[in-house]
């Protein structure tokens, strides 16, 4: 069976051209005889498909060209070039049918209006999505329930935490039942509980309706969570696409040894590199292949109160990943 | 020419948005001060000619003249200050102020004159174009321009005090639009802006001697002009004296009695 | 039909948000009872002196006082709010969501906020309307009601238009919330008939900033002094400007979404 990718990049390009200049008045009349345009290519060359109802984690350091990228999908921005469909439309064309069935979630805007409560900015919504009332209904009490909404949806938005803002800012855009949903950095400045909570929302939405998910994070807890596979961009060029596995093991050569002593006394430099000791615990960094070796070698010789063995942290691999990428 | 024209845009842009930035309010207030004087120039010279000579004393070219000048002494006397405390009080931003050991009054006065001195090219223009346009009949004796000075100067602290009195209202109430309402009513009648004072009716002129807004901007204006008798003179400046010593009064108590409630309300 | 509803919806979230603040509307009318009775003052004091102003005999101007403040109580209701959150949304992102929406963008910028206090305005303007037609007795006839209401009507689309010009150059400028307010300032000389100004003036009011249009001509019309040509420039005035200020608003979303120009 073939089903038609949701979201199709080829080849896709934005680039800007910013006239640079230095301050004053001299260089003003200079540039009358010679204008300096330089290009900044945000993004540069972007081939991926999303099939129906896949999640993605949009992996990027800032300037990378995530949010160019989620915009030229939203049909904010024109591309510069390369072909890109959502839908199976082009998204900059602003299509009203393309428009009803995309939402954007941007973690750090608001689309709620601010004095009035949550619950009358979803009526909001629904007037200009046309959200049949029965659907709205059903929908409406789905999210109340999903997100625990009952009590915020009476208080004017400005009266909400910002987690509790931003429960109510992913339910308004998904009254409308999307097919696609893009989020961009929603769980940021949120605290961990109220992160775990979002998350296990989106996943429990996908898992309901198969919604289409593109999800940028600075936080790997989410794109862990969420995200079997992921897509690393940077300096506008796709990195990595593929499982998050598969990237860890693409981007590491090293393993991470925690070994419990009774303390720090003894000298483990000649194990692998020492990272740190804190009474008795120290964690080692050693090539991959090593490992089963130095293991063995720490066991046998050394008083061990308890041993694990780790990948590195997931935030060192993408750096990493940003780092070689910067290269 | 491409990039000539797109230089200029460019400069203008900078310009604009620079102008925008840090003086966006200035223009507003600027242009209001222009085109109000000029308003009832052109309805009292209209009146003037259909009445087919003069009004209250004054002929057309009269209130060309008298509104030129209005127009200068009011930009040099105004103040904004009822909008700043309003915001100010918002903002939190009077806590800072209560800590300092100066009156804050002394750096609203340095503000408001080095705005003044930025924006003075532009109202100088305006009013020379308004010359050029309306042809106002000007009588300037050594006399008046001397005198003028000090009316000027006394003029401006007399308006300074009395609208930060009134400002001071923000710390009572935080519906101070009608506050500022009212008083721009007075100031508007009674300070000679919506007419020269000797056009209101008899019973208007006594309660505008009384107010203190006769000599913020009315009085220093029809000195100028040579239209105040040297009795007249001497007393409007007695008046300025006279409220310049109340207006000091009414500042000290009201910031004491404000400060008193800011704290007791808290901050 | 679409449009209707729209405007609806949002004006049912002004009034909302606006109920959240029920202490503001007795200050409101405290206030605009105090403009209305400054401007009232003002016509007192000159026709203490005069019988005419640049022709205009005292219930007329009364009249052009109603529609100043009709006017300007419904610039004041939707149009100013709606442009000055669209160059605030300029400028935060924020209009990167009514982007996103299935619906005309211009629509949703143009109905998205009412100042529903400002009623109060277009109530007392219309009081003080019916007071200066009562005064002028018979000479209003339906011809001439009629007459109102188209240039009422072109009034309003031009000074729309006007004000989605001014907050369109956001796309460029960025910041220019302040640009929107000299329209306030300048909308004061609306207060007088447009004829009693030189000629440099009066074109700056009819043509640079839409004054004349908004108040002068909608008065003449229930004064009686409408002539048909200018009733037939305002409306066409109205229509050019509108469509202009339609293809300038296309103009800078695409300018705003990076399509190459």
């Amino acid at each position: 069976m073939d089903t038609a990718p949701t979201i199709r990049l080829r080849d896709l390009r934005k680039t800007y051209r910013v006239t640079e200049r230095e301050p004053g008045l001299r260089a003003a009349l200079a540039s009358l005889v010679h204008r300096r345009k330089s290009e900044v290519r945000a993004v540069d060359g972007i081939t991926f498909d999303l099939a129906p109802g896949e999640i993605v984690g949009f992996l990027g350091p800032n300037g990378a060209g995530k949010t160019t990228t989620l915009k030229m999908l939203s049909g904010l921005l024109h591309p510069t070039s390369g072909e890109l469909s959502v839908l199976g439309y082009v998204p900059w064309k602003r299509d009203r049918a393309f428009l009803r069935r995309i939402t954007l979630v941007m973690g750090q805007r608001n689309q709620l209006i601010w004095d009035i409560p949550a619950a009358d900015s979803f009526e909001l919504n629904r007037a200009i999505y046309r959200i049949p009332p029965a659907d709205y209904r059903r929908t409406l009490d789905e999210l109340v329930a999903l997100l625990e909404l009952e009590p915020l949806l009476r208080k004017p938005v400005r009266n909400l935490s910002l987690g509790e803002r931003m429960k109510c800012e992913i339910a308004a855009a998904l009254l409308h039942s999307p097919a696609v949903v893009f989020l961009d950095e929603p769980t940021i400045g949120l605290d961990v509980t109220m992160q775990r909570r979002i998350r296990t929302f989106i996943a429990e939405y996908r898992r309901r309706h198969g919604a289409t998910v593109l999800l940028t994070s600075h936080y790997m807890a989410d794109v862990e969570a969420l995200c079997k596979r992921v897509i690393v961009i940077h300096h506008g060029q796709l990195l990595f696409d593929g499982e998050l596995a598969a990237l860890v093991q693409k981007f590491t050569a090293d393993k991470t040894i925690v070994v419990q002593l009774k303390d720090c006394a003894a000298d483990m430099g000649a194990y692998g590199e020492v990272l740190s000791c804190q009474d008795g615990r120290t964690t080692l960094r050693v090539p991959k292949a090593d490992t089963a070796r130095v293991t063995g070698r720490i066991l046998a010789e050394l008083p061990v109160v308890d041993l694990t063995v780790e990948d590195p942290p997931i935030e060192e691999v993408i750096e990493r990943v940003f780092a070689q990428g910067a290269a | 020419m491409k990039a000539l024209a797109e230089l200029y845009l460019q400069e203008i842009k900078t310009g604009v948005a620079s102008m925008l930035q840090y003086r966006a309010t200035l223009v507003i207030w600027l242009i209001g001060n222009v085109l109000e004087p000029l308003i009832y120039l052109v309805v009292w010279t209209t009146v003037a000619r259909s009445t087919g000579g003069s009004v209250g004393g004054y002929g057309v070219l009269d209130f060309a003249a008298y509104y030129i000048v209005l127009m200068l002494v009011n930009q040099a006397t105004f103040t904004w200050v009822m909008y700043e405390f309003d915001y100010r009080i918002r903002e939190g931003t009077f806590s800072a102020d209560l800590l300092h050991p100066v009156h804050p009054i002394h750096a609203d006065i340095a503000t408001n004159l080095s705005s003044k001195v930025v924006n003075l090219p532009f109202v100088v223009a305006a009013a020379a174009g308004l010359a050029a346009v309306f042809h106002p009949a000007f009588r300037f004796t050594p006399l008046a321009v001397a005198a003028f000075v000090p009316a000027l100067v006394l003029a401006f602290l007399v308006r300074f005090l009395v609208d930060w009195t009134v400002a001071l209202a923000a710390f009572w109430t935080t519906r101070v639009t009608a506050i500022n309402q009212i008083h721009y009513m007075a100031v508007l009648f009674f300070s000679g802006q919506i007419a020269p004072l000797t056009v209101l009716p008899r019973p208007l002129q006594v309660v505008a001697n009384v107010l203190p807004f006769r000599w913020t901007v009315g009085f220093p204006v029809e000195l100028l002009l040579g239209r105040l008798t040297r009795a007249q003179i001497l007393t409007g400046f007695a008046a300025q004296a006279a409220w310049l010593l109340a207006g000091a009064l009414l500042v000290r108590v009201a910031w004491r009695v404000s400060v008193r409630r800011y704290s007791a309300v808290g901050a | 039909m679409r449009f209707l509803r729209l405007v609806a919806v949002f004006l049912r979230v002004g009034v909302m948000g606006e109920a959240a603040y029920p202490a503001n509307f007795l200050a409101h009318i405290v206030d605009s009872a105090l403009e209305l009775g400054t401007a009232l003052a003002g016509l007192a004091l000159i026709f203490a002196h005069t019988a005419t102003l640049g022709g205009w005999r005292s219930e007329e101007l009364v009249a052009l006082v109603g529609v100043y403040f009709l006017v300007g109580g419904v610039i004041g209701l939707v149009i100013q709010p709606g442009m000055e959150q669209l160059t605030e949304s300029v400028r935060d992102g924020t209009l990167d969501f009514t982007l996103t929406k299935p619906e005309d963008a211009q629509l949703l910028v143009s109905v998205w906020r009412v100042e529903i206090w400002k009623l109060i305005d277009v109530g007392l303007g219309l009081v003080v309307l019916g007071i200066a037609l009562a005064r002028l007795g018979q000479r209003v006839g339906v011809a001439q009601a009629a007459s109102f209401a188209a240039a009422i009507l072109a009034g309003g689309v031009i000074v729309y238009s006007f004000w989605l010009i001014l907050a369109t150059t956001a796309f460029w400028l960025v910041r220019v919330e302040n640009i929107l307010v000299i329209f306030q300032s300048v909308y004061e000389a609306g207060r007088w008939p447009v004829s009693i100004y030189p000629g440099w003036l009066r074109f700056a009011l009819t043509f640079l900033v839409p004054v004349a249009f908004a108040i002068t001509v909608p008065a003449q019309a229930l004064a009686g002094r409408l002539t048909r040509p200018v009733l037939f420039g305002a409306a066409a005035f109205a229509v050019a400007l509108f469509g202009a200020a339609r293809l300038f608003w296309k103009i800078g979303v695409r300018h705003y979404s990076g399509a190459s120009s």
